[in-house]
């Protein structure tokens, strides 16, 4: 089976943007991506959007009627915050089916104000009732099994919000660019303890786009600036004692991140740059173990040393993650590629991981159940 | 009209189980197959994917924390702050609830509760049943 490149990638600047529908936004960074490979949307055999919140009005079809009827196959995915990267992984498969030569996913999203979730079943309301389940309460949760087990601290998990918004001040498509120092973050508002409120990402609009091609169609096209698609891979939760009352984003992670670094034939210790799902800062912390970037346990000491930070030895989220960049639902997982692609490309600007060779970007997707994608990308030309 | 029935209280809980009189208790299943718990019924276990019926048991009372947090910003209209706690009920599943403790801060991973049932927050269904709900509280401490 031959490889799958991405030769075209576009996102717009995340943010509330109250005057645009979703749809609006999907074509923006579509256009962007089809512009950036040189591409029409007569060029595109199949289209795969990602959005969580409005999918079921078909984002694909109404993108197309802003930017082109052309009759392509269009297919609405929701997957929560993995809807993106799914989209992306079903453009892969298409395209590997030998059915599509030049397939397009976009993630776009106008997120709903507020927490997110909330009750599903009749009786009453469980919230404050049986404990939260609010997704910051979920993820702190998860933190302090964390904390519990090895010692982590608030400090620990507070470094990572001062170092992605660090990291979004060098991003100009980034929400926020605001430097948090660590006495700003313990101070913010606390949310669901250890999670302050400058730990939790952000609700903002967004959307972002690549281009997926065969390996025919990019060499005809030109592997310059193209992306070798090394490793895709979408899981679903695995059975755990616990669940759903205890939510494991970890064994998830490691069942995806198993099968992407197996598909790619690589590892860990093989990657330049990583974007992992940090929707919290609790978050990034147990990915770090999860994606093997430690052993399970030093997460904490990982931070400390500032390895994960731009110019260390393995740089996490220098987009500024979702925690500065905000997080779009369905639009992340798409975002968090085209950031790596930017990387890869040399054309990250003032955040560029320098000599960038290979990126891995991860999502979690999380409704009580969950899903999770990983992407690991290689420079091709 | 004068009635001369008591209202049978609802379970406003997916693993709670009231009888006519109204005595409440915890039910969870257990795989015949792979003896996997499951805090909710499902139609084949969720671990092995047995189609076996599952075993159901009346749950112990007492267990341990697992995790928690402190909630101080929820959804609109709900009272904070409070203690959510994930709790490894002895034998049996893990169930999440509001735990009851006068210093949040002395909840550590391995603190002994006990599952109390209450009035569901005085919550009622649409017919004026009244709903049957349950917290935790730190062992040796009164409901």
């Amino acid at each position: 089976m031959s490889d799958t490149y991405i030769i075209g990638a576009g996102i717009i600047k995340f943010g509330r943007h109250p005057d645009r529908t979703p749809f609006q936004l999907a074509a923006e960074a579509s256009l962007l991506a089809l512009d950036d490979a040189g591409l029409t949307i007569r060029d595109i055999d199949a289209i795969y959007a990602g959005s969580t919140f409005n999918s079921a009005s078909m984002v694909a079809q109404r993108m197309l009627h802003l930017i082109g009827q052309t009759g392509a196959a269009c297919v609405n995915v929701s997957n929560a915050c993995a809807a993106g990267a799914t989209a992306v992984r079903q453009a892969v498969l298409a395209v590997k089916s030998g059915e599509y030569d030049i397939v397009l996913a976009v993630g776009a999203e106008k997120n709903p104000k507020g927490l997110m979730g909330g009750p599903l079943a009749e009786g009453p309301p469980p919230e404050g009732l049986f404990g939260s389940y609010a997704p910051p309460s979920i993820f702190a949760e998860a933190g302090m099994v964390h904390a519990a087990r090895y010692g982590t601290t608030i400090e620990q998990f507070a470094q990572v919000s001062v170092k992605n918004h660090h990291h979004g001040t060098l991003n100009p498509k980034a929400a926020y660019q605001l430097e948090t120092p660590m006495e700003d973050v313990l101070a913010s508002e606390m949310i669901s303890w250890p999670l302050t409120k400058l730990m939790c990402s952000p609700n903002v609009d967004g959307a972002a786009a690549v281009i997926v091609v065969s390996e025919k169609k990019a060499r005809e096209l030109g592997l310059g600036r193209a992306v070798r698609i090394r490793g895709s891979a979408l899981v679903s939760d695995p059975y755990e004692p616990r669940s759903p009352d205890m939510f494991d984003p970890n064994s998830v992670t490691r069942l995806g991140v198993g099968k992407a670094y197996a598909m790619a034939g690589l590892g860990p210790e093989d990657l330049d740059l990583v974007e992992l799902h940090d929707c919290f800062a609790t978050a990034e912390l147990l990915h770090y173990e999860n994606l093997g970037l430690c052993a399970d346990g030093e997460a904490g000491r990982l931070i400390d040393s500032g390895d994960t930070e731009l110019g260390g030895r393995i740089p996490v989220n220098v987009s500024g993650g979702l925690l500065a960049k905000g997080h779009p639902i369905g639009a992340t997982g798409v975002a968090n590629i085209v950031e790596i692609v930017e990387h890869l490309r040399g054309e990250a600007g003032a955040r560029q991981v320098a000599g960038a060779k290979i990126g891995l970007a991860h999502v979690l997707g999380f409704a009580g159940v969950a899903a999770c994608g990983v992407h690991i990308l290689e420079k091709a030309g | 009209m004068a009635t001369d029935y008591i209202v049978t209280p609802r379970a406003g809980h997916a693993s709670i189980r009231v009888d006519a009189g109204g005595n409440a208790w915890i039910e969870s299943y257990r795989c015949v197959d792979c003896s996997a718990v499951l805090s909710s019924r499902a139609m084949a276990c969720r671990s092995c994917g047995s189609r076996t019926p599952m075993q159901t048991f009346r749950v112990a009372e007492s267990g341990m924390v697992y995790s928690w947090t402190v909630v101080h910003r929820s959804y609109p209209g709900i009272a904070v702050p409070f203690v959510s706690a994930i709790v490894d009920l002895e034998g049996g599943p893990t169930l999440k609830g509001n735990l009851r403790i006068d210093d949040p801060d002395a909840v550590r991973q391995g603190v002994r509760v006990r599952l109390v049932f209450d009035d569901a927050g005085g919550a009622h269904d649409k017919d004026g049943a009244p709903y049957v709900g349950f917290h935790f509280v730190p062992e040796g401490t009164g409901a």
